[in-house]
């Protein structure tokens, strides 16, 4: 009897999987599902995310920092001092970008390139992994050329990082930036040439369109300067991206505000910032 | 007794064989809206489907991460905040062929996009050839059957009505 009663629940429970057997056919081969969109931006707060721009996209970024809180009414707190930092990136394939920028109060261009090594994939590798390379050259007048002690390679300075990131779940996405300095003129006596920081950042989802970001670099091995603890939400309305940001460094290139902020949040050195950017497609 | 259900199991699984089953990969999904400022449109080139001609019931999936935009940010969008395929990440019809006439046939089923699902019916173009089945239909769907929300203020402002076509060639299952 009881025999029979099996049976009969055979053939029900098959008659009931009938129709997803149908489909099953179609996922012998369950493909790599990978994880896309862990940021907003292709940028943090003021550091590089794991996220280029899409092949033939270019991205033209405009960002602004104001001065410190702590400068006293009679500067509005800041906001009478301001320096911009314009920028665009492209995306050359899938897995590479590259960008140009000027500072207008440091007087340094940079140049960088990120190229992604591999994604995070579901129930797979648990990180993305990009590398990131720039260069900053130091703008110089005709009259520094001029001085016996002028050498180019002096104006130049280097950042490598590798970033890896993984998205926790659709809203909290995590990303360490172990990050290397380099300079090849250092200002003060027994400083090093190369510093060392690791940093961490991460964003938060808080909508559909708006998200908490944070990153932190912790010194390693210059400790005269400041660690650096940014926030920023990001706000995304269709084509555009706009970030608003306070730091407590003033800086927007890597090895100005990772290994060269003196301020610290709790002294009122906070500075007000946003970055606002905007994608063209150039190239289907 | 163990001798029945050892029968019962065999003439299942002979049945499973026997089936006359059609399936294809490399199907084609294509969708266009009207929208504001410039239209959007996207294609999936790897649908599947299959079709078995003994129950005449038809079934097609795809991956919603599949689809190919002509703007990086529309996909990003459409994945992100329409779609949600990080949730949701397939689309599937299962149905049934009702009724074919010359090369047309009646299908009707159940289409889960987003996660949710609504029974649609519609004509299409239907060849059996001897080894092979044709599909081609064109539907329309509304997004707020699908739980699918536009919000006011958009760049890429979709309309609430987008047009799917299907085309796929399904092969026998030999």
């Amino acid at each position: 009897m009881i025999r029979i009663f099996f049976v009969i629940s055979c053939l029900l429970s098959s008659l009931v999987n009938a129709q997803e057997n149908l489909l099953s056919i179609l996922d012998e081969d369950e493909k790599t599902v990978y994880i896309y969109y862990l940021f907003k931006g292709t940028k943090i707060v003021n550091s590089q995310s794991v996220e280029l721009n899409s092949k033939g996209v270019l991205q033209f970024n405009i960002q602004h920092r104001f001065g410190p809180l702590n400068s006293g009414k009679y500067n509005l707190y800041g906001l009478d001092f301001s320096q911009v930092r314009l920028s665009l990136d492209y995306g050359i394939n899938e897995w590479s970008s590259f960008g140009i920028g000027r500072s207008s109060s440091l007087k340094i261009i940079d140049a960088n390139s990120k190229i992604r090594l591999c994604r995070q994939v579901k129930a797979g590798f648990p990180f993305t992994i990009v590398i990131n390379f720039a260069a900053y050259i130091k703008q110089w007048q005709s009259s520094e050329v001029e001085k016996e002690d002028f050498i180019l390679t002096n104006q130049l300075s280097y950042t490598n990082q590798v970033l890896f990131a993984r998205k926790i779940n659709r809203n909290l996405t995590l990303q360490f930036s172990p990050t290397v300095v380099h300079y090849n003129l250092v200002e003060k006596l027994n400083e090093v040439n190369d510093k060392y920081s690791f940093g961490i950042g991460g964003r938060q989802k808080l909508t559909q369109r708006i998200s908490l970001n944070a990153e932190y670099f912790y010194q390693l091995n210059d400790k005269r300067n400041s660690n650096v603890l940014s926030l920023g939400f990001d706000i995304e309305t269709g084509g555009h991206v706009f970030q608003l940001h306070l730091s407590n460094s003033s800086d927007m290139i890597d090895p100005k505000f990772i290994t060269d902020t003196n301020g610290e949040w709790l002294n009122g050195y906070i500075y007000f910032g946003f970055n606002i950017s905007r994608v063209f497609t150039i190239h289907n | 007794m163990n001798r029945i259900n050892i029968i019962i199991l065999f003439s299942f699984l002979s049945f499973q064989i026997h089936a006359q089953k059609y399936m294809g990969v490399n199907g084609e999904i294509l969708f266009y809206s009207e929208a504001l400022l410039e239209d959007i449109s996207a294609v999936n080139k790897n649908v599947s489907a299959v079709y078995d001609a003994t129950t005449s019931e038809l079934g097609f999936q795809l991956y919603i991460n599949d689809f190919i935009f002509p703007k990086a940010l529309m996909q990003e969008h459409f994945n992100e905040n329409y779609l949600e395929s990080d949730i949701y990440p397939k689309s599937t019809f299962i149905g049934n062929v009702l009724d074919i006439k010359d090369k047309e046939a009646l299908v009707e089923g159940d289409l889960t996009i987003h996660g949710k699902t609504k029974k649609i019916k519609l004509f299409g173009i239907f060849i059996n050839n001897i080894d092979s089945v044709y599909i081609e239909a064109k539907f329309n769907v509304e997004l707020k059957d699908y739980n699918i929300k536009v919000p006011k203020i958009v760049m890429y402002k979709i309309a609430e009505k987008i047009e799917i076509k299907v085309k796929i060639e399904l092969k026998e299952i030999k």
